[in-house]
């Protein structure tokens, strides 16, 4: 929202504070304050000028213009106007010589639109007053996210009413009720639905005759960056940048029949609206029609066929409240949002319908002289009901304040705000919410909390500790846990990674995601964007991909949700840690990496690996019977060079892991061990030879420990010579050597059933 | 027998001196000094023959010629293999100055590591650290905040709409909803967490981010109490005192709201193009939580007041490291993470 600095001034006359200090009291008393424009800056120095000759450069569109610019001075001007022409009484601005086209030109004539008092731009401006009044203005740019709850700040008078109190200076209201004209209805309205309409007003004026506005009136528009159209939409789009309460004209003369009807609209019933865009409507939006059907969609914009033209000489100004919510769902499905429906969505005040009739009837005087009204006023209302009324305790006050605020300077604060104020007790005042901060903003003392605090100013409250019970809280185990996880991994190498939450159904399809699993966004960023991750896998073969560019070998991680659908349920998420390891031997790092986090992890390769997973290296990885996750080789049609990937489920892991409840005690007398050399089939898997070699080793057995493996001449083809270190013991005594020979003798021979044959 | 002695001495000390190797000693030694067919045994051959006077004269001699070859031997001895560690310390020269083994330990995420440091903070003073899902509903994101559906500030958040009518969530807040709902009064509380706008991506904008959402439940709880909480958490954040501001900020779930801001670190209030400016820089939304709030989570507003305040992580880490790029975050890029 654009604040003219003159403007406000129009209702703080004794308004003394800069522009720029201004804002920065309206950013930490009111709102947001986005930063300071200028507006007209040629008006500086700008001066009444009449073009004393005139002739055209051959063979160019320049003119050289002699200009007399008052006090006795003329200046020549080289001038690209196509209506520059002697006689001509327009506005001269001092930017400067230089020389066009052989002149030597002094300053230039300026078009409206250049002057940035109105739209035309085509000419040089006809001016025909003496004098310029017109002064550079500032605009204050307010956030409108910041305006979100203040109805009553969609307008000048509403945010002068704010500096006023801010600055402590007199506040004149522009509304002059007087002007309201009597008599009989100057149209007939009827509103059928006091929910969404709760009350419209209307005049009808006659005698119309439709032109631009006065430059004064142009100026305020452009500044504030709406455009100029001609007097009578002029005049509603001021009321409206000056009372937050939006106004539509009707050509009379357009309107089918004698009477305005509001309603919901019929399922399906078309508007085509002053954008000329063709709108299907449906019962859960209001219309404003006329004997033949809609004329406008409520609250938010107008239809074309009853538009005011250049012809018009009848008109109906709409001057009406709407449902907020009603305006705000409408917007938000037609996708409108425009200056009316941005205000109307805010909760407007109803009590502000005749007070923008009133000033629309005195600015019509201004800029359409001629026009009368048609009759009085229609106003059809809801009964407006009560003012809130809050029970203030100041203790209550200064409690939540954190600071003593003295009774006088509460109610200062209030009265400049326009909240009444009565003693009621000691400690506590009644306080009665203007018309316009009681539709949804002011309801509760917390409120008033707010006026109060932002008017003394929060740099006025002392910081305080509370005095509160004070000892950390036992800390979650799962966040210890996860905590542990990170270091461990950044200590092995990897590099923590964030990926994002979305995936692309081609890179589901890709990774075997099943469709049924993924939770889908109804409205994506963008089409590759459009499900929710049901896996970490695809971010971390994107981590490969990227990072393989720049890195012969690296290491990574990410811990992360994955989501899954559940529907109708919430969707489930589950924690998982995916690691991997571009360009070393990955695989059994990670799996150490797996038997830390999850220690006893099982390791059971898979012979149906996944399209992404090298079909001769992957395994599952199993917690007692609960698969915990996966480890895998990327498969070489996904990634160049070879990428090792652990994904593990942690919320499964945490649950499953069993810590060690008591220690085994330590032999007292001393072990034995021996060596076993096996030949087996060249695939057999080793977990296979280990955990025969535990079934039968007996109850001696202390460790099985992995020696070495060969394949190659020595030993016949197909198959491979594994050996591993026996180690035997006993906690009552030293062993013999026929104890340890007996072990080893049953090994051999229960291994040898099995057909394996062994080096001996 | 004398003079034979001396001048024996004399050239074995002379050969001890040139010998360089510890065999060329032994041999020395050997026929010097062995027991048996050693030179100085040899002499004490022919004691037999003297009287008993000269004989212990002489066998004195004999001896302290002995000792001297001895002791010379040894000497010399010591002198060698120290020479040879010596040679061998020198030939083991190692160039320290090489790359170091093993692997090279990597780095959390910069969002993972401040976030450890404000949940350590928040800890030490009392605050519980909790988790909510990613995936929220309605109602704990918006109605439950005093955000109703016809609500202007739904628009605020551009949100994520997901099947079965559930959302992306758009902000921490919603944990702080189900906090209240399983912990009662008093109840102080953080959540840290990502976070989701359904807005454009470029270089100071992103869909995808992380908040750190705090709230304190207690008696009588004040914005005092607000703004010293503020000040001691970004005095930690930023390791030095931080100039404070409220500024009236609308938030449906607080009431007052604010907009707090922090004295330009850049600048140090002088304006900059950082601060636009003004000398501030807007950091984070507060308030003391809305009795709507309250009364919805089944807390008594009369008896129980809080405040509560959302801190963008992302936005924090932006500060420290002068990051320009909001993108590289989420980039994987391990030439961007592996700095920190
Ligand atoms: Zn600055």
């Amino acid at each position: 929202m654009k604040f003219s600095y003159q403007w406000i001034r129009d209702f703080v006359p004794d308004l003394d504070t800069p522009a720029k200090e201004l804002e920065q009291l309206i950013t930490v008393r009111t709102a947001e304050c986005d930063g300071i424009h200028p507006a007209g800056e040629l008006l500086r120095g700008a001066r009444a000028a009449r073009v004393l000759s005139a002739e055209q450069v051959p063979g160019t569109h320049i003119t050289k213009a002699v200009v007399d610019i008052g006090d006795g001075e003329t200046v020549t001007v080289a001038c690209g106007a196509p209506n520059c022409r002697e006689g001509l009484r327009t506005v001269w601005v001092p930017l400067g010589r230089k020389t066009i086209q052989g002149i030597e030109s002094n300053g230039m004539l300026a078009s409206a639109a250049e002057l940035e008092i109105g739209r035309e731009h085509e000419g040089i401006i006809a001016w025909t007053s003496v004098a310029i009044a017109l002064k550079p203005d500032q605009v204050i740019e307010i956030d409108n996210k910041s305006l979100t709850h203040r109805p009553d700040l969609w307008g000048h008078f509403g945010m002068a009413r704010e500096v006023a109190a801010i600055t402590k200076q007199q506040l004149r209201d522009p509304v002059d009720l007087a002007f309201l004209p009597t008599g009989s209805d100057s149209f007939d309205v009827h509103v059928g639905d006091g929910t969404l309409c709760p009350r419209f007003s209307a005049l009808a004026f006659e005698n119309v005759r439709v032109a631009p506005s006065p430059y004064w009136l142009q100026y305020r528009l452009t500044s504030v960056g709406m455009k100029p159209i001609n007097n009578i939409v002029d005049v509603t789009n001021y009321v409206a940048a000056e009372l937050a309460q939006p106004m539509h004209a009707f050509d009379r003369d357009k309107l089918h029949g004698d009477r305005l009807l509001v309603r919901t609209a019929h399922d399906g019933e078309k508007v085509l609206a002053l954008d000329d865009h063709e709108y299907a409507l449906s019962a859960a939006d209001g219309v404003v029609c006329d004997a033949a059907g809609p004329v406008s969609i409520a609250g938010i914009m107008g239809g074309m066929e009853s538009a005011v033209s250049d012809t018009t000489t009848r008109v109906v100004f709409e001057s009406a409240n709407w449902n907020a919510s009603q305006i705000r769902k409408t917007s938000a499905r037609l996708k409108l949002r425009t200056d009316a429906s941005m205000r109307f969505e805010k909760a407007q005040d109803p009590v502000n319908t005749l007070r923008a009739i009133a000033r629309a009837v005195e600015l019509m005087k201004i800029v359409c002289p001629e026009a009368r009204p048609a009759g009085g006023f229609t106003d059809i209302s809801e009964s407006l009901g009560e003012l809130p009324v809050i029970s203030l305790d100041l203790d209550f006050l200064n409690r939540k304040l954190g600071r003593e605020i003295p009774r006088q300077d509460v109610v200062e604060i209030l009265d400049r705000l326009e909240f009444r104020t009565e003693q009621a007790g000691d400690r506590v005042l009644r306080v009665t919410v203007p018309s316009w901060r009681a539709t949804k903003d002011v309801a509760v003392p917390d409120d008033l909390v707010e006026e109060v605090g932002r008017m003394v100013g929060y740099d006025t409250i002392t910081p305080a500790p509370p005095l509160v019970e004070c000892a950390p809280p036992p800390d979650d185990p799962k966040r210890v846990w996860l905590r542990d996880l990170r270091a461990l991994m950044t200590g092995r190498g990897y590099t923590e990674v964030y990926n994002y939450s979305f995936l692309s159904d081609p890179e589901a399809e890709r990774f075997g995601l099943r469709p049924a699993d993924a939770v889908r966004v109804l409205n994506p960023i963008a089409s590759d964007q459009n499900i929710l991750r049901s896996s970490l896998i695809p971010g971390i073969f994107a981590n490969l991909q990227l990072n393989r560019k720049h890195f012969d070998s690296f290491r990574l991680f990410e811990i992360g949700r994955e989501i899954h659908n559940q529907l109708p349920a919430m969707p489930k998420e589950v924690l998982h840690l995916a690691g991997a390891v571009y360009g070393a031997d990955g695989l059994f790092e990670l799996k150490r990496v797996a038997e830390s986090i999850a220690p006893g992890v099982r390791v059971e390769p898979v012979s149906d690996a996944l399209d992404y997973e090298h079909p001769a290296r992957t395994a599952d990885l199993f917690l007692g019977n609960v698969n915990i996750g996966r480890l895998f080789e990327a498969h070489p049609n996904m990634i160049e060079g070879r990428a090792a990937v652990l994904d593990l489920n942690l919320d499964r892991v945490l649950r499953e892991r069993q810590p060690l409840a008591r220690y085994a005690p330590i032999g007292r007398f001393p072990s034995g061990a021996f060596d076993l050399s096996i030949i087996v089939p060249l695939r057999l898997h080793s977990s296979q030879i280990e955990n025969s070699i535990r079934e039968f080793a007996g109850t001696l057995l202390e460790r099985v420990e992995y020696v070495g493996q060969y394949a190659g001449p020595q030993v016949p083809e197909g198959t491979k010579s594994i050996s591993y270190r026996v180690t035997v013991g006993a906690p009552d005594r030293t062993l013999s050597s026929a104890d340890i020979n007996a072990v080893r003798a049953g090994l051999i021979d229960k291994l040898q059933a099995l057909g394996y044959e062994l080096k001996v | 027998m004398e003079s034979t002695l001396a001048e024996l001495e004399k050239s074995s000390l002379e050969e001890i001196a040139k010998a360089s190797t510890i065999e060329e000693l032994e041999a020395i030694r050997v026929r010097v000094a062995g027991r048996k067919g050693g030179a100085l045994a040899e002499i004490s051959k022919g004691m037999g023959k003297l009287v008993p006077e000269e004989r212990a004269r002489i066998g004195k001699l004999l001896n302290q010629a002995k000792d001297s070859v001895e002791r010379a031997i040894e000497a010399k001895k010591k002198l060698i293999d120290n020479e040879a560690l010596a040679k061998r310390l020198d030939s083991e020269w190692l160039d320290l100055t090489l790359p170091a083994s093993g692997v090279k330990p990597g780095s959390l995420h910069p969002l993972t590591q401040i976030r450890y440091e404000l949940e350590d903070l928040f800890r030490s003073m009392g605050f519980a650290v909790l988790d909510g899902p990613e995936v929220e509903d309605e109602y704990h994101n918006f109605d439950a905040l005093n955000i109703p559906s016809d609500h202007p500030a739904r628009d605020m958040q551009d949100t994520f709409w997901l099947d079965g009518g559930f959302l992306l969530r758009t902000h921490t807040s919603p944990v702080q909803v189900r906090g209240m709902e399983h912990y009662p009064p008093p109840l102080r509380m953080i959540a840290p967490g990502r976070v989701f706008r359904n807005e454009s991506v470029d270089a100071s904008h992103e869909h995808t981010f992380y908040q750190l959402e705090g709230m304190m439940i207690d008696r009588d709880v004040s914005v005092g109490h607000l703004i010293y909480f503020m000040q001691t958490l970004l005095a930690a954040v930023f390791r030095r005192e931080v100039k404070v501001r409220l500024r009236p900020g609308f938030f449906p779930f607080v009431e007052p709201g604010f907009e707090l801001d922090i004295g330009c670190l850049i600048c140090n209030g002088a304006g900059c193009a950082v601060c636009k400016h003004s000398g501030w820089v807007e950091l984070l939304p507060c308030g003391l939580v809305n009795p709507n709030v309250l009364r919805m989570s089944r807390i008594d507003p009369d008896k129980w007041s809080g405040f509560a305040f959302g801190l963008g992580l992302t936005r924090l880490v932006m500060m420290r490291y002068a990051i320009n790029d909001i993108r590289l975050l989420q980039s994987g890029d391990l030439r961007f993470l592996n700095q920190f």
